[in-house]
């Protein structure tokens, strides 16, 4: 699935303009004998692991009580996660709703709501005991009822439950206990259930039985917070749920001991993001989201707060198979021959704290499926047998076209850099600039593009990634029939160790076919008052077990 | 009086008219898909197209038009795709903010232009009417959005004395509302008393070499009592002017400086609505904001009655 700040709604303008402006502006005050604190927050950029640094780690005993106020970049058209993977739905309905399995920070798959749970022998039904004494917000306790009327609504309007799970359904064994049955086993239906977008959360059977198929309009769930007030494009409110039954295993990732240590939590929709780092620097706001990376020095020489960095997945370049000189492997393998990685990646993300050199699909810490096959083939930077390439694909000259959008600077970099490269190799590469909405209308027609550049974030499968199935129609329309084949292998895999030969053979032949070319990971920068504490992130913020000292 | 606003109130129609088809075509023939934008970028093809039948995106555009203006006629602007409320609910929860930074910042132009206009007028070709124009040029040619980061550093990042940005509404005390409007309204208003105080200098510097000031000067009445009854009452029509075009620019067009403040007024509503492609919020918050363009351009005009006599009887020969 593609990198979700895509409606992170700074306007194009205001990208450019405004962080180097404001920028500047800073850095001549700091010449007027601002002091700075002079510590620098390590970024986890090298480790791959999900937590952070800096300031955020957990306390012994942590504070409690106190108000966090956020800076959010996007705002949510819907708190209901079933019906949108929109990042802006998913970080704040995360801290109101449970699923009954989630991910740990290694992404692998652990209990929540569910007690336990147990495949059947045939990998055709899986049952969930559910958790005792867990209450609904409203002061119901959770039953069978609840999570099969959320369940299969989750199944019936989700893009997850509609893509994987078809023919699917949930019942209820026993007040206490659930069933999943299956129409087919396969090795992916608990990862897909602990999915964080669009993400299967517990709701009561009556909230979700009003709603029909669309959005519930009530926000009714079991997790460490409860809604309080939600200002339309203004603000989110959520309380401390006093009655939360949590799991009693070491916090991990998503997974594990959960407890909201904050009175408040304030959600403020700031889509500015020049006005984000100077709340924050003022202590206007707790914590940002979405720093650009313009600002990582002025964060970190700031004495009251550190940046935080957490996974943010891959940036790549998407070749269009059906149409134009990519529809031909040796014309991709071409470019992927000429690319010097390291240095597009540093022209878009300026530092090499905030991206990873790495081949795999997968994270290096997603275990599950991580792999370095094929890794030879990765930021060769070699232009002889790339021009070599490039002949014996027929090329003749035509121009080449790169959509990309201004939105996202470090896409617009990338591009930038890649075209000079790839001119070096005698491809006529032009870029074609719009802003976010309008690229995406563009790049469904075949015609008009060769390659565009874009994000996708960390997911628990690799099946996720839109663009590996042919089945999918994913813009750039890859047509491989082994890698169709290959996917189907994994997935009816009896287990994950048993399918790791055929993600060694996937991993190897995506770099073979080149549906698209993986540049690296990069990381997603956050600002943190360092009175916070215990921050972390697994595919988006976790505000549970996250203190104040600031009363 | 009611027979001109009348008129005035009818000629608004064809301007409306003209306005909404234009916004119509603009919004549905630029690229991009409410319904992708909802769904989230994992959405397939299938899931977006019954999404946009749902909301009778598939229909031939001219359709699509009749669609909205038969509910325009009806009174009705329409949903927000996006959030699902009414766009006139959506129009006036966001129009408080703007209009509490408008006023404000139209206060504070008003209180700054006017002095220091008369000041450069009466002082013509010296020292500080060269430096009240030379301001006043600098306030017209800087940027509001960059005026507004300066006054952000400044004020709350070096001296703390007022938040970044955000808003309160008047609820929450109205100190607690005007500390949030101040930088803002600073921003906006500088510009805007850059333009009256030229206004007000060019327009004094009319009256003052007129027979009747040198009359009142003749007659030994006090300078400022010269000043600020007989000749700035005189020249206040082009300044009213300014001030009715000025504040319509305010409500309307303050976007940027409501982004870089992050005030939840209509040009936040409008940026956020062209990024999503909620059509219906920008078709239906454009026509509102024209009616409320000529509005305060028909106050303006009723204003000057009272300002100048003269006016209202040349509408009575009439």
């Amino acid at each position: 699935m593609e990198k979700r700040r895509s409606l992170f709604t700074d306007s194009p303008l205001k990208k450019k303009l405004l962080p180097i402006l404001l920028a500047s502006v800073f850095a001549l005050t700091a010449c007027g004998g601002q002091t700075t604190g002079g510590h620098t927050s390590e970024g986890n950029a090298g480790s791959g692991s999900t937590s952070a640094q800096g300031n955020s780690t957990q306390a012994e005993s942590p504070a409690t009580g106190g108000v966090i106020n956020i800076a959010y970049p996007a705002k949510a058209a819907t708190l209901d996660p079933h019906t949108t993977t929109n990042a802006s739905t998913k970080d704040i309905a995360r801290q109101i709703f449970e699923p009954l399995v989630t991910l740990n920070s290694k992404y692998e798959v652990v209990p929540m709501l569910a007690e336990s749970y147990e495949v059947s022998q045939d990998g055709l039904s899986i049952t969930f005991p559910l958790r005792k004494g867990v209450k609904f917000h409203n002061g119901k306790e959770m039953t069978a009822d609840d999570v099969v009327a959320s369940m299969n609504k989750w199944l019936k309007v989700s893009t997850q439950g509609k893509a994987n799970l078809s023919g699917a359904a949930f019942t209820a064994k026993d007040p206490g206990t659930v069933v999943l049955t299956l129409q087919k086993p396969s090795l992916l239906t608990l990862h897909i259930l602990a999915d964080t977008a669009p993400f299967p959360a517990i709701m009561p059977k009556e909230i979700i039985e009003e709603s029909g198929v669309e959005a519930v309009k009530t926000f009714i769930g079991t997790g460490p917070f409860q809604l309080e007030e939600w200002k339309q494009d203004q603000y989110v409110h959520l309380k401390k749920y006093p009655d939360y039954a949590s799991r009693t295993e070491a916090s991990d990732g998503l997974g594990g001991k959960k407890e909201a240590l904050v009175d408040d939590l304030y959600f403020h929709y700031v889509t500015d993001e020049s006005t984000r780092v100077a709340g924050i620097t003022t202590g206007e706001y707790d914590i940002a989201f979405s720093i650009p990376f313009d600002n990582a020095e002025q964060i970190e020489n700031s004495p009251d707060v550190s940046s935080f960095v957490s996974e943010g997945g891959m940036t790549t370049f998407v070749f269009n198979k059906k149409s134009g000189l990519f529809s031909n492997v040796k014309a991709r393998q071409a470019v992927n021959a000429a690319l010097d990685i390291e240095e597009i990646l540093i022209s878009a993300y300026r530092d090499s704290r905030y991206y990873t050199l790495d081949s795999g699909l997968a994270l290096p810490n997603q275990s599950d499926w991580h792999s370095q096959a094929g890794k030879e083939e990765y930021n060769q930077h070699n232009l002889d047998k790339a021009k070599q390439l490039l002949a014996e694909s027929g090329y003749k000259g035509e121009e080449v076209t790169i959509l990309v959008t201004r939105d996202y600077p470090d896409y617009y970099n990338a591009a930038v850099v890649a075209q000079q490269q790839l001119q070096a190799i005698g491809l006529n590469a032009k870029l074609d600039v719009y802003d976010w909405p309008t690229m995406q209308e563009r790049r469904k027609d075949e015609k008009v593009w060769d390659f565009f550049v874009v994000g996708f974030a960390v997911r628990p499968t690799l099946h996720q990634l839109p663009f590996l199935d042919s089945r999918g129609g994913y813009p750039g329309w890859t047509n491989s029939p082994e890698i169709d084949k290959l996917l189907d292998e994994i997935q009816s895999a009896p287990s994950i160790a048993e399918a790791k030969p055929l993600v060694d053979q996937l991993q190897a032949l995506v770099w073979q076919e080149l549906p698209i070319i993986k540049l690296g990971n990069r990381v997603n920068m956050a600002a943190v008052a360092n009175h916070v504490q215990g921050l972390q992130d697994v595919i988006g913020p976790i505000l549970w077990n996250v203190s104040t000292t600031k009363k | 009086m009611s027979g001109y606003i009348l008129k005035r109130l009818l000629s608004m129609l064809p301007i409306l008219a003209v306005v909404a088809v234009v916004v119509f075509m603009i919004v549905h023939l630029t690229p991009g898909d409410p319904a992708a934008v909802m769904l989230g970028d994992e959405a397939g093809e299938k899931e977006i197209a019954e999404l946009r039948s749902q909301l009778g995106l598939d229909l031939p555009l001219a359709v699509q038009f009749f669609h909205w203006l038969a509910n325009v006629l009806q009174g009705d602007l329409g949903r927000s795709y996006f959030s699902d409320v009414p766009v006139t609910q959506a129009f006036w929860e966001h129009l408080g903010p703007t209009v509490s930074v408008a006023i404000l910042a139209q206060i504070i132009a008003i209180l700054i232009a006017i002095p220091i206009g008369i000041m450069a007028a009466r002082r013509r070709g010296t020292m500080i009417d060269q430096a009240v124009m030379g301001v006043s040029l600098f306030g017209i040619s800087v940027p509001s959005f960059l005026l507004g980061l300066f006054l952000i550093l400044l004020f709350a990042v070096q001296l703390k004395w007022l938040p970044v940005a955000g808003y309160k509404p008047l609820s929450s005390g109205l100190w607690n509302h005007l500390r949030y409007l101040i930088l803002p309204a600073l921003a906006l208003g500088f510009m805007q008393a850059a333009l009256i105080a030229r206004m007000t200098r060019s327009s004094m510097l009319d009256i003052i070499a007129d027979n009747y000031i040198k009359t009142a000067r003749a007659k030994g009445l006090k300078e400022t009592m010269v000043i600020y009854k007989h000749a700035l009452r005189n020249a206040c029509i082009p300044i009213l002017t300014v001030i009715g075009e000025t504040f319509g620019g305010l409500v309307t067009g303050a976007a940027v400086v409501e982004t870089v403040f992050n005030i939840p007024g209509i040009g936040q509503l409008i940026i956020s609505s062209v990024e999503r492609r909620d059509y219906a919020v920008i078709q239906g918050t454009v026509l509102l904001i024209t009616v409320t363009y000529v509005l305060l351009n028909l106050i303006v005009d009723l204003l000057y009655g009272i300002v100048d006599p003269r006016v209202r009887l040349n509408r009575k020969e009439r």
